[in-house]
């Protein structure tokens, strides 16, 4: 199944799965999300995970990005089994080397922008005037360093989806995971949020993985690992 | 939430400042009957007298002029307990009587305020009595009328001798007025046929003095000077007093208990909800990589802000009901057996102000703790997809 990209495909993967499996169980009813993938995603990869709605996108992407645990299958981070490492771990290794963006934003309502953006910062310890010069920093970098102290309700769509990328981008991580970025957004608002992300990825080497069905996203992406019914059915250049 | 736990903090520091003013008003009134110390004959801490003045302690002058030598007592009334009948020559009624040195008596114990017609007894009382409200109807006497005392004398003879009614006296205990009788302890002694000898004598102290060891001074003094004396404290003399206050103890610990108990459902329910609200929050906040060890604490810390904006609001609020109570001049019905209610009025006490507020921490970190800690151990997915 699916190995490799369009890019960096000798280096060491970021993330490596393998036979991963994951099945939800409805009342009596078992329904299988994500059937027998191998999949690696190596430093400074741009892939769309692509499918329809129920392919398993997101429950791929969790999987991947330690979120949630499989029913049978390997998730190595780094070299590390994800496994073997306990909640606290698992908790760490998401702050510091995982970006997350969410279709729905998710940002903490009574939360400025700037402290949405230091919140990942201030759990992993860094000192007050670090993180607030960096949140500010990020926050300008996605173009919103008038909106510091403004809070999520007061922001348009496409600034709250900017001030998460920011949130992603705040421990430095070495991928983000994007679950249908640009669902909730309009087409323009989508296309800036796509390039600001492709810039983030080509200045700062930071490997970008989307769940999406948004064809603009498989346009912009130098591979696309292709889903049907949980099955990798295509992997390789977009 | 904050006004659950604003209420609840008022209602303890409210009742906690009116037990404590209903304890020290016992307490004043109690020293007041009987003393901070009493010097009594040792036999009769542990006997109980067969005849009156049994136990007695023989050249009371004497005594009492070494007890008030004592820097720290401020006075020493001797008095001498007795039974007896009076009579009015219609009636007779059994009285409980009471030998006493008027003026100092007077000014130690307030007993001239409780004259409620003619006068309390002057200089060494003469054959003057006070009785009781009770007893005096009991007897169809009023001030100025004539009485006739008897009782049994130390060596079981009977006696008895002419008095005047010189005031009624409500003392506000209702058995106990029906059977009141003080007069002056030279009256009593030539009733009783006792020159020179009390049932015991009362000793007040000083503001600030420290009782247990004057006690001490006081019983090596009298017993160096050889007086066969034990000195009781006046808890031990108050039995109601004790009892009273177990009792108040008991009522206002099971009412504590039940607003701790209701505070603790009513902020565990808000807690859930607002933990059940914030489910996709707590989804985020994990997946950005806050440890499980962190929502809870959150959530912990949460609810001790919550109780801590909660006692600042209820503190406001238990001042200005305090305020509003003292100045309402509202009169709580009398307890049993006495004849008087009580104003009511709520002392401004800082140990349940304190006591409060540890008691809404803690119950507000008790009602956080299952809700958080069921945040925090949600599986990050299902929080996530939570609507």
């Amino acid at each position: 199944m699916g190995e490799g990209g369009a890019r960096g495909s000798r280096e060491t993967p970021l993330v490596a799965a393998s036979g991963l499996n994951r099945t939800y169980r409805l009342g009596a009813a078992s329904v299988p999300a994500v059937r027998d993938v191998t999949v690696a995603i190596r430093p400074g990869e741009f892939v769309a995970l692509q499918g329809p709605s129920g392919s398993g996108k997101t429950t791929l992407l969790n999987l991947l990005g330690l979120l949630d645990s499989p029913d049978a299958g390997t998730v190595v981070i780094e070299g590390r089994d994800g496994a073997s490492l306990s909640e606290d771990e698992r908790s760490d290794l998401r702050r510091d080397r995982f970006g997350f963006v969410f279709q729905t934003f998710n940002l903490i309502p009574v939360l400025s922008a700037e402290e949405n953006v230091s919140y990942p910062m201030v759990i992993a310890g860094a000192p007050k005037l670090e993180h607030r010069s960096r949140a500010r920093a990020l926050l300008a970098a996605v173009g919103l360093g008038e909106k510091l102290g403004v809070r999520p309700d007061l922001l348009s769509g496409g600034q709250r989806q900017r001030v998460a990328i920011a949130r992603a981008l705040a421990n430095r991580p070495a991928i983000v995971f994007a679950d249908e970025p640009t669902a909730n957004l309009d087409s323009q608002t989508a296309e800036e949020i796509l390039d600001l992300m492709r810039k983030i990825n080509e200045e700062k080497s930071v490997a970008f993985l989307f769940a999406t069905h948004d064809p603009r996203v498989v346009a912009r992406a130098r591979r696309v690992i292709r889903l049907h019914d949980g099955r990798i059915e295509k992997d390789g250049a977009a | 939430m904050g006004t659950v736990v604003a209420f609840g903090f008022a209602a303890f520091a409210l009742a906690g400042g009116f037990i404590a003013q209903s304890f020290e008003g016992l307490k004043e009134g109690t020293i007041q009957t009987v003393g901070q110390l009493q010097v009594v004959d040792r036999r009769s801490v542990t006997r109980t007298e067969e005849k009156t003045l049994e136990f007695g302690l023989r050249d009371a002058s004497r005594a009492r002029a070494i007890a008030s030598q004592e820097p720290a007592v401020s006075s020493v009334l001797p008095r001498i307990d007795f039974v007896g009948l009076a009579t009015s020559g219609a009636k007779s009624v059994p009285y409980l009587g009471i030998g006493v040195d008027p003026e100092p008596e007077a000014r130690a114990t307030g007993a001239r305020a409780l004259v409620v017609a003619g006068s309390y007894l002057s200089g060494d009382g003469g054959d003057g009595v006070v009785l009781g409200t009770g007893l005096a109807s009991a007897l169809d006497v009023k001030p100025g009328d004539a009485i006739t005392l008897m009782a049994t004398t130390p060596d079981g003879s009977l006696n008895a001798v002419d008095a005047v009614v010189r005031g009624l006296a409500d003392v506000r205990i209702k058995e106990l007025n029906d059977r009141y009788l003080a007069c002056g302890i030279a009256l009593a002694s030539r009733l009783l046929q006792s020159p020179e000898t009390v049932s015991k004598l009362v000793v007040f102290l000083k503001k600030g003095a420290d009782e247990e060891e004057t006690a001490r001074r006081l019983g090596r003094e009298l017993n160096a000077a050889g007086y066969p004396v034990a000195i009781r404290h006046w808890r031990e003399l108050a039995v109601f007093y004790g009892q009273v206050k177990l009792l108040y103890i008991g009522i206002f610990g099971f009412v504590g208990a039940v607003l701790v108990v209701i505070v603790i459902l009513s902020a565990a329910i808000v807690m859930t909800m607002a933990v059940t609200e914030r489910t996709r929050e707590v989804g985020t906040l994990r997946a950005l990589g806050t440890r499980p060890s962190g929502i809870l604490k959150m959530f912990l810390a949460e609810g001790v802000a919550l109780a801590l904006a909660g006692c600042a609001a209820g503190m406001i609020l238990a001042l200005l009901v305090r305020v509003a109570l003292n100045a309402s001049g509202i009169v709580l019905p009398p307890p049993p057996g006495a004849t008087h209610g009580m104003p009511i009025h709520v002392q401004l006490y800082p140990f349940a102000y304190a006591a409060g507020l540890l008691t809404m921490i803690a119950t507000m970190l008790i009602a956080s703790y299952l809700p958080s800690r069921k945040a925090s151990r949600m599986p990050i997915v299902e929080a996530l997809a939570h609507i």
